[in-house]
Formats: C-alpha cells, sequence, structure tokens
C-alpha cells in the first residue's frame, strides 16, 4: 500500500493546515499596519534600492515605528529573482497580491522599475491600496497623454488614483537634459537606448526635445542587453562624428560597457545619461577613467550634497545611521516612509481608502527632506527640480540646478 | 538603424570601405575570443558527446582569477611596462591552469560517474554545474559588472590619425589567440595523445579495445578545454574590460552556436564558426542595427544548418545506427 | 508485463487534495500566515509550467528530439493571447477565442520550425531549436509597433464567465472577480492541465504515440516498419509546442500582461527542460512530479525561506553572503546535480525506459505486486 502514503499524508497536512487556520485570527492585528516595499533586492539593482530601503527604514525608525494609534511593522519584498538577475512580471504580481491579501497592509512602497509597476498597478488599484513609488519615472503611469495609448486610465480599473510617486517624470528630465546639452553648444548628438520602458522613453523625450531646439539628431539606436561590447556600434557612431553621446539606460543595461567601448573605439566626444546611472556602481563598473570630465549625468532633484535644511539633517543622519553616505535616491526612500507614516496618522484608522485618500490629500508636506510639495491630482509630487552634474575624479559633482 | 540604399550609395565611396574593413578587424578579434572558447566546447563534445554548458561557467571563474590576481596580489596597476608584460604572461599561466583544474574537477565529479547513463542526464547535471559556478561567481563578484583595469595601450598602430583603428589592444588578441590555435592543432594532429583523442572520438569502445587509456583521454580532454577557456577569460578581460558573473552565460552560449556552426567536433570547424559570429556580430551592427545583432547571428546558424546540416566543415556521415 | 491492469489507481487521490485544497480556505490561509505567500497562487503557476513541461515532454521525452527553445513557444501563445485581447488592438476576442488561437498558432510556428530540422541530427537539432528561441525573443523585443517592445502588452483581460456559473460557484464561496480570488485561475489552470493529461495519456497508447517513441529509440528501424519519420516528427513538433502555447494563453491571462520578452527567454527553457528529464523522459507523472519540484522550489521555498532568514534579522549589516538570494543557484545547481547523479534515469521514468535500462529489480519489488 505504499502507493498510497503520500497522497494520504497529504489529505493529513491538508486537515491539520485548516485547523492551523481555523485557529488564527482572519484580520490580524488592529493595532498593527504593515508597510511593504517591492523594489528589486537581487541583482545588479542592489545597490540602489539598498540604499531606499535605508531611507525607509530610517524614516520609521525616526517615528519609532508608530504612527497615529498604530504599531508599524516593514517588510522588505523582493520583486528580482536571483535566475534572472533583475525584476520578474511574475515576482512583481507574486508580491502585489501578496499585499492585497494580507489585511495588515495599508501601503505599498515601489516599484524600482517602471515596467513592474504597470503590472502591480492594476492589482492593487481594485484593492484601494495606497501605492507609492519613490524613483518610477515613466510619464504614462501617472500623465494622461504623455505615454502609451490609454495610460494611464489603463491601470485604474477602478476608475480611481491609488498611485502616487515622489520623483520628477521623465517628461522633465528627458528634455531638460537637450537642453542642458544645448547650453553646452552640442550640434550633433548620437541617441542610444536599453530597449526598456525607461531607457527608450527618455531617450524619445530627449530626442523630441532636441528637434525643438534644432540640435541635429544623428542617430538613435537600441542595444541589446546582453551584449558584451559595443565595438562595432562605436565604429559606426565614431565614423557620424557626434558632439554628445546620449544613453538612455541604467548601469544594470551596460551603461559602464557604453563608456567603455566608446573610449576603446577612439570616441572622444562626450556622453550623457540618465538619473538611472546616478549610482557609484556605474563609476565602479565603467571605470573612472573612462568617465571623468567627460560624462554628464541628470538627475530628477538635488544631490545629497547640495541639500540643505532638513536635507542635510537627514545626509548627516543616513550617514550616522548606516556609516556611509547615502546614494542618491536614498532621499526619495526617506520620503516616501514619512508620507506614508504621515497619511496613516492622519487616516486615524486601519482602513486602505482613508489611508489612501489621507495620503493623496497631503498638501504642502514638509515633514520630509525633500523641501515643501504637494501631490497633484494624477499623484504626481510638484516638486519639478532636475539638475545636471558631472563626474569629475571618480565622484559625481553637482554643476547646476537644470532649466533655470 | 543603418538602412540598405544608403549602404548602397555608399558603396562606392572610399569611407564605406574604410567603416566595412574597421567592421572586418572588430569582427575578427572578437571572434578569435569566441573560438577559442568554442575550441573547449567542441574538444569535449567530440569525446563524449556531452554539451558542456558550464564551459562557459569556467571561463567565467577564470575571468574572475585573473581580476582577483591582477588586483589584489600582482597589483598591476602600479607595475612598469615590463612587470606588465610578465604579469600578463604570469596570468596566461596561472588561469588557464586554475581552469583546467576546475573542469578536470567538474568531469571527475560529476560527469564520469554518469559515463553509462542515458545520454541526456550529463546535460541535466551539466546545467546544475553550471548555476552551481555561476552562484560562486555571484559571490566572488557581485551582482554587478566590475571593472578590469586597462592595461594594455589603445595606441593606434596604423598612425593615431588614421581613420582605420588596429591597436596594440586588438594586435594582442591576435598574437595570441592565434598561436595557441596553431599549437592545438599540432598537439590534437601530431602527438600521440593526439591520436588518442582521435581515436577516442571516432569509437570510444574500439579505441579502449586498442589499449587506449580512454578515461585518461578524457581527462585531457577536459584540462585542455578549461586551460582554452582560461586563456581566453585573460585576454577577454584584457580587451573588453568587464567581468560579470553573466558573463559566461552569453559567451558561452555564443560559443557553442560557433562550436556547432562549424561542425561540432570539428577543431578548424571551431575556430572557422567562431570567426563567422564575430564577424555576424560586427556587420550586423554595421549594416543591420545594434538591436538586431543576436537575432541575426541565430539566422545565419539556422540558414547554414538548413543548407549543411552537419556544420561548416563538419563530416557528412551517418549516425551511428 | 502487464500486473498493472488491476492495480487500482493512485493519481485520483492527488487530484482530490488539489480541488479541495483551495475549497477549504483554511489551508490557504494558514499557508499565507506561516510564509506570506499564496501558496494558491503559485500552485496556479505550476499547473501552467506542468502544460508547457508536458509539451515538452512530447518533443524530447516520446520523439527524442533535444528542444532547446521551448519558452519561444510559450512566449508566442502568451503574445498571441496579448494581441487578441488587450485593448490597444481592436480584436479583444476574449479568453476562449484567444486560448484556441494561442494553441494553433504556437503550433503552427512549431511545425515551420520542425520542417527545416528534420535533416539534422541529434544535437543539431538542439541547437536550431535554441537559435530559433532567441530569435524569438528578439523578434518580440524588437518588434515594438505590434508587441510594445519589453513593456509588454496588458493588460490581458480575464476571461468572462458564464452568468450561469455564478451562482453554484457563489455556493461554494468563490467571488466573480478574478483578480480577488485567484481561486478561478487556480481551477481553470487545473482544469486545462487534467485535460491535457487525459489528452496525453490517449495519445501515448495510440498510434502516433508508438510512432513517436519508435523515432526515438531508432528511426532507421521504425522507418523500416513503415513509419513516416518526417510526418511523425512533425506531429510531435506541432502538438509539443501547439501545448507551450496553451500554456502561454494561460501564463498571459493569469499575470494579466504578457510580461517581457525577457520572460521567455533560454533560461526557461533550461529550466523546463530540467523538469522533463529529471522527472523522467517520456513520463507523465515524472514530468508533473519534476515541475512540481524545481518550479516549486523556485517559486515557493525560495522565497519562503528568504522571508524567514529576513524575519530571523540575522543579517541586519546586509552581508551579501548571509542572504537566501545569494546562494538560491548555488542550491539548485547541486540539488540538479544530486538527483542526476543518483537517479540518471529520471525520479518516475516511463515503464519503457525502465526496463530498459535493465532495472529488473524493480519489477520484481514483492511489494509492487498484491497491491
Amino acid at each position: 500500500m505504499s502507493r498510497f502514503l503520500p497522497p494520504i499524508l497529504l489529505f493529513v497536512l491538508l486537515g491539520v493546515l485548516t485547523l492551523v487556520g481555523w485557529a488564527r485570527p482572519a484580520d490580524g492585528d488592529p493595532a498593527r499596519i504593515k508597510i511593504v516595499s517591492s523594489l528589486p533586492r537581487t541583482g545588479s539593482a542592489k545597490a540602489q534600492t539598498d540604499t531606499i530601503v535605508n531611507g525607509i527604514k530610517m524614516a520609521l525608525a525616526e517615528a519609532d515605528y508608530r504612527a497615529g494609534d498604530f504599531d508599524i511593522v516593514y517588510a522588505d519584498w523582493d520583486d528580482a529573482t536571483a535566475g534572472a538577475g533583475q525584476w520578474t512580471a511574475e515576482a512583481e504580481t507574486a508580491n502585489a497580491n501578496r499585499a492585497v491579501n494580507d489585511p495588515d497592509v495599508m501601503a505599498y512602497l515601489g516599484t524600482y522599475n517602471s515596467g513592474a509597476a504597470k503590472i502591480s498597478m492594476p492589482i492593487l488599484n481594485k484593492a484601494g491600496l495606497l501605492m507609492l513609488s519613490p524613483v518610477n519615472t515613466w510619464p504614462g503611469l501617472t500623465k494622461p497623454a504623455m505615454g502609451d495609448p490609454g495610460e494611464p486610465y489603463i491601470y485604474r480599473p477602478t476608475g480611481k488614483v491609488n498611485y502616487a510617486r515622489l520623483v520628477p517624470t521623465d517628461d522633465l528630465q528627458g528634455p531638460l537634459g537637450a537642453v542642458w546639452a544645448d547650453e553646452m553648444g552640442v550640434k550633433r548628438v548620437y541617441v542610444l537606448d536599453d530597449n526598456e520602458v525607461y531607457g527608450k522613453g527618455i531617450a524619445n523625450l530627449f530626442i523630441e526635445e532636441c528637434q525643438n531646439l534644432g540640435i541635429e539628431v544623428l542617430g538613435h539606436e537600441s542595444i541589446d542587453v546582453k551584449a558584451q561590447e559595443f565595438k562595432p556600434l562605436m565604429a559606426t557612431i565614431k565614423g557620424l562624428n557626434p558632439d554628445l553621446v546620449y544613453f538612455g539606460g541604467t548601469t544594470q543595461s551596460k551603461g559602464g560597457q557604453i563608456a567603455k567601448d566608446m573610449v576603446a573605439a577612439g570616441l572622444d566626444c562626450n556622453l550623457m545619461v540618465p538619473d538611472a546611472c546616478y549610482e557609484e556602481v556605474f563609476i565602479e563598473s565603467a571605470g573612472a577613467d573612462n568617465l571623468n570630465d567627460r560624462c554628464y549625468v541628470t538627475f530628477g532633484g538635488l544631490p545629497p550634497e547640495q541639500l540643505t535644511g532638513p536635507g542635510k539633517q537627514f545626509v548627516d543622519g543616513y550617514r550616522q545611521r548606516f556609516g556611509k553616505k547615502p546614494e542618491a535616491y536614498a532621499i526619495y526612500g526617506y520620503e516616501a516612509g514619512k508620507v506614508a507614516l504621515e497619511a496613516i496618522r492622519r487616516a486615524g484608522v486601519k482602513d486602505r481608502q482613508a489611508i489612501l485618500d489621507a495620503c493623496l490629500a497631503i498638501e504642502d508636506f514638509d515633514q520630509g527632506a525633500l523641501g515643501t510639495w504637494s501631490f497633484d491630482e494624477n499623484g504626481d509630487s510638484t516638486l519639478r527640480t532636475v539638475t545636471g552634474n558631472i563626474i569629475r575624479d571618480g565622484r559625481f559633482q553637482f554643476v547646476k540646478v537644470l532649466g533655470q | 538603424m543603418t538602412s540598405f540604399p544608403l549602404l548602397v550609395a555608399q558603396a562606392e565611396s572610399a569611407e564605406f570601405w574604410q567603416t566595412f574593413l574597421q567592421y572586418a578587424l572588430i569582427g575578427l578579434t572578437n571572434g578569435a575570443l569566441f573560438a577559442l572558447i568554442a575550441l573547449g566546447y567542441t574538444m569535449v563534445y567530440g569525446i563524449i558527446e556531452l554539451i558542456n554548458f558550464a564551459h562557459g561557467e569556467v571561463f567565467m571563474l577564470g575571468a574572475f582569477l585573473a581580476l582577483t590576481l591582477v588586483l589584489h596580489v600582482m597589483k598591476l596597476d602600479e607595475a612598469t611596462p615590463v612587470g606588465l608584460w610578465v604579469g600578463i604572461g604570469l596570468l596566461l599561466l596561472i588561469v588557464p591552469l586554475f581552469c583546467a583544474v576546475i573542469n578536470v574537477s567538474i568531469d571527475w565529479l560529476v560527469y564520469k560517474p554518469l559515463r553509462q547513463a542515458p545520454k541526456l542526464a550529463p546535460l541535466v547535471s551539466a546545467i546544475g554545474v553550471s548555476f552551481v559556478l555561476m552562484n560562486v561567481g555571484l559571490l566572488w563578484g557581485g551582482a554587478a559588472d566590475v571593472h578590469f583595469p586597462d592595461f594594455v595601450s589603445r595606441h593606434n598602430l596604423l598612425g593615431e590619425d588614421a581613420a582605420l583603428s588596429f591597436t596594440y589592444k586588438d594586435l594582442m588578441v591576435v598574437l595570441i589567440t592565434v598561436p595557441i590555435m596553431i599549437a592545438l592543432t599540432l598537439f590534437v594532429q601530431t602527438t600521440r595523445m593526439g591520436k588518442a583523442m582521435r581515436a577516442t572520438a571516432q569509437d570510444p569502445v574500439a579505441a579502449q579495445l586498442m589499449g587506449i587509456h580512454v578515461d585518461r583521454v578524457i581527462g585531457v580532454t577536459f584540462a585542455l578545454g578549461g586551460a582554452l577557456a582560461g586563456a581566453a577569460a585573460v585576454i577577454y578581460s584584457l580587451y573588453i574590460n568587464t567581468v560579470s558573473y553573466q558573463m559566461g552565460f552569453t559567451n558561452g552560449l555564443y560559443a557553442f552556436t560557433a562550436a556547432v556552426l562549424g561542425g561540432i567536433g570539428n577543431i578548424p570547424g571551431a575556430v572557422l564558426g567562431g570567426l563567422v559570429i564575430g564577424l555576424a556580430r560586427s556587420f550586423g551592427s554595421g549594416y543591420v542595427g545594434e538591436r538586431w545583432t543576436s537575432a541575426l547571428v541565430f539566422v545565419i546558424l539556422i540558414a547554414i544548418l538548413v543548407f549543411r546540416p552537419s556544420g561548416l566543415l563538419g563530416a557528412r556521415t551517418r549516425e551511428k545506427v | 508485463m502487464t500486473p498493472t491492469a488491476k492495480r487500482m489507481p493512485v493519481w485520483p487521490l492527488y487530484l482530490g487534495v488539489l480541488v479541495v485544497y483551495p475549497l477549504l480556505v483554511y489551508p490557504e490561509r494558514a499557508l499565507a500566515g506561516l510564509t506570506e505567500i499564496s501558496v494558491g497562487r503559485q500552485l496556479t503557476y505550476i499547473f501552467i509550467y506542468a502544460i508547457l513541461a508536458l509539451g515538452l515532454n512530447v518533443v524530447v521525452g516520446y520523439t527524442g528530439l533535444l528542444h532547446l527553445g521551448i519558452a519561444a513557444f510559450f512566449g508566442i501563445g502568451a503574445y498571441i493571447t496579448g494581441i487578441l485581447t488587450v485593448s490597444a488592438y481592436p480584436f479583444q476576442t476574449g479568453f476562449l477565442v484567444a486560448l484556441v488561437a494561442s494553441t494553433i498558432g504556437a503550433a503552427v510556428f512549431g511545425m515551420l520550425l520542425g520542417a527545416p530540422t528534420l535533416r539534422l541530427r541529434g544535437d543539431y537539432v538542439a541547437i536550431v531549436t535554441l537559435g530559433f528561441g532567441e530569435v524569438t525573443r528578439f523578434t518580440l523585443r524588437n518588434l515594438e509597433e505590434i508587441t510594445a517592445g519589453t513593456r509588454g502588452l496588458n493588460p490581458v483581460p480575464p476571461p468572462q464567465l458564464p452568468g450561469f456559473v455564478e451562482t453554484p460557484l457563489s455556493w461554494l464561496g468563490i467571488g466573480a472577480d478574478w483578480s480577488l480570488d485567484y481561486r478561478l485561475f487556480y481551477y481553470l489552470a487545473l482544469g486545462v492541465l487534467v485535460a491535457v493529461i487525459w489528452l496525453l495519456a490517449n495519445v501515448e497508447r495510440s498510434r502516433l504515440g508508438r510512432a513517436w517513441v519508435a523515432i526515438r529509440e531508432d528511426e532507421l528501424a521504425a522507418t523500416c516498419m513503415g513509419i513516416n519519420a518526417a510526418r511523425v516528427k512533425l506531429s510531435a513538433f506541432a502538438i509539443g509546442c501547439g501545448l507551450a502555447g496553451l500554456a502561454g494563453c494561460l501564463y498571459a491571462t493569469t499575470l494579466t500582461s504578457t510580461a517581457g520578452p525577457d520572460a521567455f527567454d533560454f533560461n526557461r527553457s533550461m529550466i523546463m527542460l530540467c523538469c522533463v528529464i529529471l522527472g523522467g523522459l517520456g513520463s507523465i507523472r515524472g514530468t508533473l512530479l519534476g515541475v512540481f519540484l524545481l518550479v516549486g522550489f523556485d517559486n515557493v521555498v525560495a522565497p519562503v525561506l528568504d522571508g524567514l532568514i529576513q524575519a530571523a534579522q540575522i543579517n541586519t549589516s546586509g552581508n551579501r553572503f548571509l542572504t537566501f538570494s545569494n546562494w538560491k543557484l548555488m542550491i539548485f545547481g547541486l540539488a540538479l546535480v544530486l538527483m542526476v547523479r543518483f537517479r540518471p534515469e529520471g525520479l518516475l521514468p516511463s515503464a519503457q525506459i525502465e526496463a530498459e535500462l535493465g532495472h529488473e529489480r524493480k519489477s520484481h519489488r514483492p511489494a509492487e505486486a498484491p497491491a
């Protein structure tokens, strides 16, 4: 009868689980609220997300993990898998569903990748759960007529907004990059992108503005992020003799290799990259010598060194707590944590809808480190600062606030 | 995307031929690297008919060893020019030795017990080993791409202002890979061990009956394959300047493709396959579009196999019945 | 060798466990509480991957053609579903049409790929299928006007429930909203899986199924017996790839998105191949077990262990040697190596392969005969 043993054991297990489940309270602890984040915690985006998670933890720790009458619990979820080395649709869906099904979860901080947000937004929307992204920049997630047809409404099956974000979107950063290039006297530009939602989006916005400004776009090409080197491509670009190469992409999508192969091919023009390359890992993976004095980086917000007042306090506090300088996005993690706590405090009840409403109603928020700002009707923050930076001596150095 | 009409319009001009030559040079240099990795693939396949998916990962570990040696043991970033070349020479001894040891151990621990198993079983083991080694690479170097310091001069051999570029770095690749390939061919064609390898590849049982120590031949094959991967790892690191735990996968895939393209089990075939892939990538990027290059490589592969089912240089043998 | 004729089958018990599990509600809640994971949802994916693996088993297991690009057909199915259902396209045919179209579409692509590979011997088939897989992935990535590139097509709407089932569903306590109650997708995937198994179990014993195995065992001998090798191989490609397309349709519908092209890369094909070979080539039971073990590890065990390690707070400093995700590949790889080392013929090999390898000890095992 040994064949029947395994299924019988399964039935016994089922019975035991039924008893365990029956004995558990269904709605969790009424005095406990859970905040979760869903970010790619494995793979090459880890350095950036580490700093965001640290920012969130810092915000919660400063409030002693309490908001109003509630105890706050934080869980750091991963939407990447080791096998893929980056976020996957499956992991992000699983996280979103896990949040929806856990009655204690009242705020979902994430995602890191705009592509991932597209997947979890409709799921969380149906549950009326607050989704607050520190760093998504694809305009279509919130702004009508700025992204694909149907965006952002396809992400809101209930018709209501449940998604808000803190960082200025690419429709500011991309064009301001072009304006900056124009100010530097660039006449001819070659544009590369990584064919991802973020990279391709920002590259297209950059090109659009170049055309408005009369900068000649010599070509636009998408790279294969699994390729190991881009020497033939660089030879092509060298033949076109541009003043600037713009790469819409991230450190993980071979930003470093692009910089390296440019130098190797004897292409001595400058390189401009967007905020996803604004991290130490970018310099490490490209080799500082390949970037110094020739790589320009745009970034939504002020870099840590330029912050004053509460921003400076945040940078000092972070350094004290974690023993190192915050990466650029840490402050958005911190701000997201603060906003979530404030929304819970204002709502005063453990109810998803109430907390969501309280969050979107936030105006002139000044308890964080970013200054004073509000959410607009799409869920975007009213912050509009985009800065230009250059890599010098192997470090990011602030140049100017763009568009001023 | 550089379009075809443009291509035709340019066909007469000197610039066209200049870029064309440039793509060819890049393609051949990269192809030489693919070929070096492909050799290890093809030799192992020739002997035990195993697609050794772990081969790319051995290559990757070799690159990490090279990086560690360069940064922490030899301190090549501070060395004098002479010291640098001695250092590279040493790397070319130590890393291949290391990779050979890994490859032989894998064979001994994992594949050897499976010699009599169904044909596809070792394939799963190979995939398993590849995951394990990839994880070792992940723990060794982390998830992000790591920069490999740039030692070799990028001075253009054709003159600093020449439009066509062929640097010391490119020359280094050729100067190291070509002798290795020639040496390997001579080894297989002329030595006693080479003869034993060819005999084993043809028919292991008959070879054994002729008094050939088949297990030793297999061991030597794995050692040679590993050493070639190690040499490729050193050159690759010096040439491409990036090391990452995922590099074995992509390069392994291309090397495998190169091996099959040339006729799997065939040594000159692997070299030819590597060069074809290098050229396809480079011309593909130049004339079709960068984002289509990888697809193009596989389209060429399928097309060639449809017309030459045993690869470019593969013997048209009938399957053993 | 037919002592099995009178044996009471054991599979209804396993099916029973799977059918009852979501209805009891409490086991899912208990597991969610213990592991923070919706095991029911993950089981849904496992069912879908099981269909994919069974499709691969037709090509690799029965017919003996090493197929390294099954993920491409999974992707083709998902994208056909996406194109037919998302709001960006005018079709919006709904789930059932998409299901049929995905299956047929993937089968047609499978035959297109099968045709040139018929002349190839042994491992050359492997590289051509691998190449086709990669070409498909890059095409999906680059044909942005059609596939939306890496953004993927979304949202894919859930199937429309016929009105009359809603009341009986509500008796069982199942809500009618697909995204809120996982059980609708769960039963859909389980139902399709059972149908596929039933179909394959019948084909296995049919003329066609025996022809597949004959080709695998000895192509020359099979041809001499009057089997048209080309037709038989093509049919294996068509059915195998068609099942992959079917799985792809379910995947896109369950995920409410086609995901991106990278979800259908060589890695996925490799994992599926491992499931089939580890479970036992040509064995339905074996393939199912392979999928439960390998995909289950990736989707259930790994995140649970990760959660436990995080909860234990042993790694506050962020040391990369102390996170589970940094060891996952190692554990997975070692498991593959060890399982093959000790069961090279697979965990539950088909009776035929077992007999072939001369494991007489099994057929004479006294415990089996009287059962």
